[in-house]
């Protein structure tokens, strides 16, 4: 057994203490070493009368235990009073417990305001007195211990006890409080909500269960939590009956709405399972906590608005369930039948798109990338996993534009993964356009082979005063087409073309297509995509080749009727890019416009899946695949193409640049000074500047991901010869991406130092970002141990980057966390997220942070000398 | 200390930006012919010629000299980064101690647009100490190299002292109302501190403002031997009372930006001035200093002794740098508003000075002005100070 707790020199006073808890408790404490002013009033358990009695005999009987005991017999209400008793006796007050109670139960319709006032004066103003008056001793000796006693009936309501309630629950709040207050001079402060068997509880509980409800079964957690090695404050304890618990709040993650658009009662009511969802539920342990998502909402970025079809906040960035598909060339050939392709089957240039076995090897049809996401977009749908936010029916939908890219010849065979989000919501006034951008990539091997932007056209869905979005029309010029392509369609075309994938039945169902206000079923408009895309390869892809098709976008102007002729205008923009117009023939309908069609200069490449290993003996050395994105050759010929075209580089830059990159090794020579400028694979004869880095981590300095100085300190980047030079480096940041793109024909090459456009690569798995955690962390330290605060006795705001998150650091009047910015700093700090953890875990590296720009520093600057109370925080 | 050196007439003309100037011939024409006429000599009689530029090919000295007489005498192209102007003093007051009777100091610079960067990357860089030490202190980054230099140096003194970001935007504040008065000036449009602190950060705690922008400009000074000036009838000349220079010591490349940018530098070099003349930093009525950046303006109060180590933030807020203070500092707009012509900023300096102690500076007059002081710093590096009297 551990040492006996002992109050040796403590002086307690406990009141109510002539008979139930309060004597226990009193007896307990006496036992025990304390000094104890054993208040009663000697009434009766209503409130009634008074007599010396009860007291005089809680006295006695200490006393004849050898313990030292004082009575005193005044109200609570006279709290100064008995706090004077114990500073006359011995001229200190270590403890209050108040216990003392009384009870006027009565339902509420019967009970008088002489019922409701007695219980406030008595327990609740008692209680304030008593404290009162013993606060200003305690905060002098810098040591307090202060009880208060609650009630079940308060935390959970009890019939015919609305008075006493009110009266027990006010106590915890008042305790909340004072252990806040109390913190800074050791005065803590609890409170408990016991269950015991005495004169109080006599009226509301069988007798046999107040028998066995000893107050000796309480008095226990009441020594304890008033001991001077007991640092717990603001608790709340049930006790009794051998039971003992802590009580906290737990708050539902709730519902939060972006500010800036109207929060009905009917929104309200359409989320009120979700604000009462317990599950992800919270526990707030103080005010700024409470106040969390409050302030992160007032902070957050306003609402971008929505209506009763769309709420954008919600449904911008929903990241879609992955889709998985599988095709083989029996779905490529189908495909290709379905959009009309080798009508002629003598047609040398399209029978590959059909033929399995064709001399020239078959040749998939790119334009089939966008069906799998179709499907499963479809599919999605039907199973009710949509995006949160988008409430309209499929009786307002359009297929409005499709966009379709390949980054390689399409394979004619594999098993594809589809990663898609809600990438724009856009509000034209009348009516909404929602785009959803998917990514697919090769399941196996994880190349991206393929993008797709599906703009849905939402009728009636728009006019909340949102973004309206870029203009995406593309006019054809105004002259003769240079290439006119016309094809009937066949009356059963959108039958054969269904088996693809998209089993809607308006293209199929004659009696639904009528329900849709059509007057027999249409053809898909994808469909119509697809005549349009292998209309274009075979105009004007080198022999017919699908392989240099690059990207397609199309907007569907009307809807087509199997059986309707197609006659496609088309205009040579450039050697890569064609314009197109197709109209209905019998009708004079312009269905697909705005649109185009571009092409590769060379086919792709694309990466090549990996062989078997051949069982080498190093076999385990050889890397990983390397994850899709640009390689460094890519990259190195990115930046050749851009120094051909700007030429004025070498009399800017005027130095010739090794890099040595290692695994896998190779070396480039970046030559600016030499004739127009040059990029070469190899190394130079002589270079000014040699820089030696990982093959990765170039390629990630030069798609933005990572920065240069930093690889530089962290020795993974060196450089030699002519240091300074390095920096003339930095107009690799002014490659456009569109430029790249154009200068090197490939999509899958990214221009260096520009970052990966948003759309192209599938995001990297992000960081865990480590300011929430450090700053809850530093609330509990502060909460703690809140004499650090007095050390630095400043208000200090950290505004955090990467990913953004603005705290409020008091160190001064009122210690503690609040997010957001409150009141007026004496310094801000700026810092990456990143370089917080570093600051976090070595309060010295401030100078160095800040000494190179990692730190900013705003207002008093000496408060970065006295960063100690952040040690150690994770 | 040799004979006693005179400076007989100065000249300069007014500052302008690149590609809004005239050649770096003309303008140097300009400023001799006004600093010989404000001397009141003919130029037949100059016996040499210093000629100081930075960005040029060799002997543009000649080329600007010509321009006004092909008299055959010596002429010395001088260069000597930012105190290249102050370096052709020097060498012009060192020909007359050494028994000259008129020399003549001339600096000129056509600048590109831009910051400052090297010319010759082919070959070592001259400061390649001073950027390892920047390197190994606070690391590379995209901003201008010398706002890197005198901004990490600002940084550093924040750190040592706490200093607000207001008080180095007040220096800035501070040029452009002396600059709104000097019609020679680049910019003459004054500036609040908000305005300051509000324009683009170039390296923190700088902000656009607070760099010294790339000027074109010449200025000239005439210097010659108490015989020559009786001679001329001039009375009570502007003298130079010391003068003093000072390349880097070895603390330059401690682990210091403030010493790296020629904290020591200056200081070492102001202290041989305050010796040699017997005239102590609290008996300078006016000052030009080298305020390339509002940092270095701040550092520089220091070095030269004008208030005590760590005490510049309470120098500036009670304005003792400026008119009704303790001293008038840059009241020309200094580099900062006046401009940075690099080879003709010591000049310029030297014709501001001059003006300032005959009592022709007009509406930026400094009363009863009698002691003036110049410092001109580059980096790489040196520094000079001169000491000006007019008894």
């Amino acid at each position: 057994m551990s040492e006996q707790l002992r109050f040796d020199g403590r002086v307690a006073i406990v009141t109510g203490a002539g008979n139930g808890l309060g004597r226990s408790h009193a007896l307990l404490l006496a036992s025990r070493g304390a000094k104890v002013v054993v208040n009663d009033l000697g009434g009766s358990h209503t409130g009634s009368g008074r007599s010396s009695e009860a007291a005089d005999r809680v006295v006695a009987e200490i006393k004849a235990a050898g313990g030292k005991a004082v009575a005193n017999y005044d109200s609570v209400e006279d709290g100064a009073k008995i706090v004077q008793t114990a500073l006359d006796t011995w001229k200190r007050v270590d403890i209050v417990i108040n216990n003392a109670g009384i009870l006027r139960d009565t339902s509420f319709r019967k009970m008088t305001p002489e019922d409701w006032e007695l219980i406030y004066r008595v327990h609740v103003n008692g209680a304030f007195r008593v404290t009162h008056a013993a606060w200003p001793y305690m905060q002098e000796a810098g040591y307090g211990r202060i009880l208060f006693t609650a009630s079940a009936a308060g935390i959970y309501g009890n019939f015919g006890q609305a008075n006493y309630s009110m009266a027990k629950l006010g106590l915890v709040g008042f305790a909340n409080t004072l252990a806040i207050e109390g913190a800074k001079k050791n005065i803590r402060v609890n409170t408990i909500a016991p269950i015991a068997g005495s004169r109080m509880t006599e009226t509301v509980l069988p007798k046999e269960l107040v028998d066995a409800l000893k107050p000796e079964y309480v008095s226990p957690l009441v020594a304890w939590l008033v001991h001077e090695s007991c640092e717990e404050t603001g608790g709340l304890f049930e006790v009794g009956g051998g039971f003992m618990a802590k009580l906290r709040w737990e708050r539902t993650k709730g519902r939060t709405w972006r500010l800036g658009a109207p929060i009905t009662p009917e929104k309200v009511r359409a989320d009120f399972a979700q604000i009462t969802d317990f599950a992800n539920a919270t526990h707030p342990s103080d005010i700024n906590a409470a106040l969390e998502p409050v302030m992160e909402n007032v902070n957050a970025p306003p609402s971008k608005g929505g209506n009763e079809f769309i709420d954008v906040d919600a449904a911008l960035g929903w990241q879609m369930p992955e889709i998985t598909s599988t095709h083989d060339e029996r779905d490529m050939a189908l495909y290709a039948l379905g959009v009309g392709a080798a009508k002629d089957p003598l047609d040398a240039r399209e029978l590959p798109l059909v033929y399995e076995l064709h001399g020239d090897g078959f040749k998939a049809l790119p334009t089939y990338a966008v069906n799998p996401v179709i499907a499963g977009v479809l599919k999605l749908s039907a199973e009710g996993r949509n995006a949160p936010g988008l409430n309209y029916g499929l009786d307002r939908i359009l297929h409005g534009e499709q966009y379709t890219e390949v980054f390689r010849p399409f394979p004619a065979k594999a098993t594809l993964k589809h990663k898609g989000r809600i990438k724009d919501i856009f509000d034209k006034g009348k009516h909404a356009l929602v785009i959803s951008a998917i990514d697919t990539f090769d399941a196996e091997t994880g190349e991206r082979i393929a993008y797709n932007e599906i703009t849905t056209f939402v009728r009636g869905a728009g006019g909340w005063g949102g973004d309206r979005g870029p203009n995406t029309d593309v006019p054809v010029p105004d002259r003769a087409p240079d290439v006119v392509v016309t094809e009937k369609t066949s009356d059963n075309q959108a039958l054969l073309y269904r088996l693809s994938g998209d089993w809607n039945p308006l293209h199929a169902d004659p009696e639904f297509a009528q329900a849709f206000g059509f007057p027999r079923p249409i053809l898909h408009g994808l469909c119509t995509f697809g005549f349009v895309g292998r209309q274009a390869i075979r105009a004007f892809a080198p022999n017919a080749d699908p392989r240099y098709f690059k990207c397609i976008r199309v907007r569907f102007a009307d809807s087509v009727f199997p059986g309707e002729t197609l006659q496609t205008e088309m205009w040579k923009e450039s050697d890569t890019r064609v314009l197109i117009r197709t109209k209905v023939l019998e009708r004079e309908k312009v269905v697909i416009n705005n649109a185009f069609v571009e092409f590769y200069k060379e086919i792709p490449r694309g990466e090549t899946k990996r062989a078997p290993a051949p069982a080498p003996a190093r076999a385990a050395t050889t890397a990983p695949s390397a994850p899709a994105g640009p390689s460094s050759a890519a990259i190195f010929q990115v930046i050749g193409a851009y120094v051909a075209k700007h030429p004025e580089l070498v009399k800017s830059i005027h130095n010739v640049y090794h890099f040595k990159l290692k695994n896998p090794a190779s070396e480039w020579t970046l030559d600016l000074k030499n004739g127009a400028g040059s990029v070469t694979a190899g190394a130079p004869a002589k270079a000014d500047c040699v820089l030696e880095l990982e093959d990765s981590d170039w390629v990630a300095i030069a798609t933005g991901k990572a920065d240069a100085n930093k690889l530089y300190f962290g020795k993974k980047l060196k450089i030699s010869g002519n240091v300074m030079a390095s920096q003339k480096l930095d107009f690799l940041r002014k490659i456009d991406p569109a430029e790249a793109a154009a200068l090197v024909g490939t999509a899958g090459a990214t221009p260096p130092g520009t970052g990966t456009p948003a759309s192209s690569t599938p995001a990297e798995p992000a960081r865990e970002p480590q300011a929430p955690a450090i700053f809850r962390a530093l609330q509990e330290r502060l909460a703690a141990n809140p004499k650090l605060a007095a050390e630095v006795n400043a208000v200090v705001l950290f505004k955090v980057t990467a990913p953004d998150g603005v705290w409020t650091v008091d160190l001064k009047e009122a210690p503690g966390v609040k997010s957001g910015a409150v009141g007026t700093p004496t310094t801000t700090f700026t810092i990456s997220d990143e370089d917080l953890l570093t600051l976090v875990k070595d309060p010295q590296s401030a100078r160095w942070l800040y000494q190179h720009g990692q730190l900013r520093v705003d207002g008093d600057i000496s408060v970065a000398h006295r960063l100690g109370f952040l040690k150690q925080l994770v | 200390m040799g004979r006693k050196v005179n400076v007989i007439g100065v000249g300069m003309v007014k500052f302008a930006k690149p590609g809004a100037s005239e050649e770096y011939d003309v303008m140097a024409h300009k400023a001799i012919v006004s600093a010989i006429q404000d001397a009141g000599i003919t130029y037949d009689e100059v016996e040499q010629a210093f000629a100081g530029y930075v960005y040029g090919d060799s002997t543009c000295g000649q080329k600007a000299v010509y321009s006004v007489g092909l008299t055959g005498i010596p002429v010395v192209n001088v260069n000597n980064n930012c105190s290249t102007g102050s370096t052709a003093l020097f060498l012009a007051r060192q020909a007359i101690e050494a028994g000259a009777e008129c020399v003549l100091a001339v600096g000129f610079e056509k600048m590109e647009k831009g910051a400052l960067g090297n010319k010759f990357s082919d070959r070592v860089n001259p400061l390649e100490k001073h950027v390892e030490v920047m390197n190994r202190v606070q690391g590379f980054n995209q901003a201008p190299p010398a706002a890197q230099m005198f901004g990490g140096a600002g940084r550093e003194y924040r750190w040592k002292y706490g200093t607000r970001r207001e008080t180095f935007a007040k220096i800035s504040e501070k040029a452009r109302k002396h600059a709104s008065k000097n019609p020679y000036a680049l910019f003459t449009q004054p500036l609040s501190v908000e305005e300051i602190l509000a324009s683009d950060e170039v390296f923190d705690p700088l902000t656009r403002f607070q760099c010294c922008p790339p000027t074109c400009g010449a200025a000239a000074a005439i210097l010659c031997s108490d015989e020559f000036a009786r001679r001329h009838n001039i009375s009570r000349p502007v003298y130079i009372a010391a003068q003093a220079m000072t390349t880097d010591s070895p603390s330059s490349f401690e682990d210091s930006m403030i010493k790296m940018v020629g904290y020591d530098m200056a200081k070492r070099c102001a202290q041989v001035v305050y010796e040699k003349s017997g005239v102590g930093p609290e008996d300078v009525d006016v000052i030009e200093l080298h305020d390339c950046f509002t940092t270095n303006e701040l550092l520089t109060y220091e070095a030269l002794q004008l208030c005590k180590e760590g005490e510049a933030e309470k120098f500036i807020w009670d304005g003792d740098n400026t008119y009704g203070g303790r001293f008038v500092t840059n009241p020309s707009g200094g580099l900062l508003s006046k401009g940075h012509p690099l080879g003709a900023t010591g000049l310029a300096q030297c014709t501001e000075l001059v003006w300032q102690l005959r009592g022709q500076a007009e509406q930026r007059q400094v009363e009863d002005a009698t002691i003036a002081l110049q410092h001109n710093l580059g980096l790489g590096g040196a520094c000079v100070v001169t000491m000006y009297r007019r008894d």
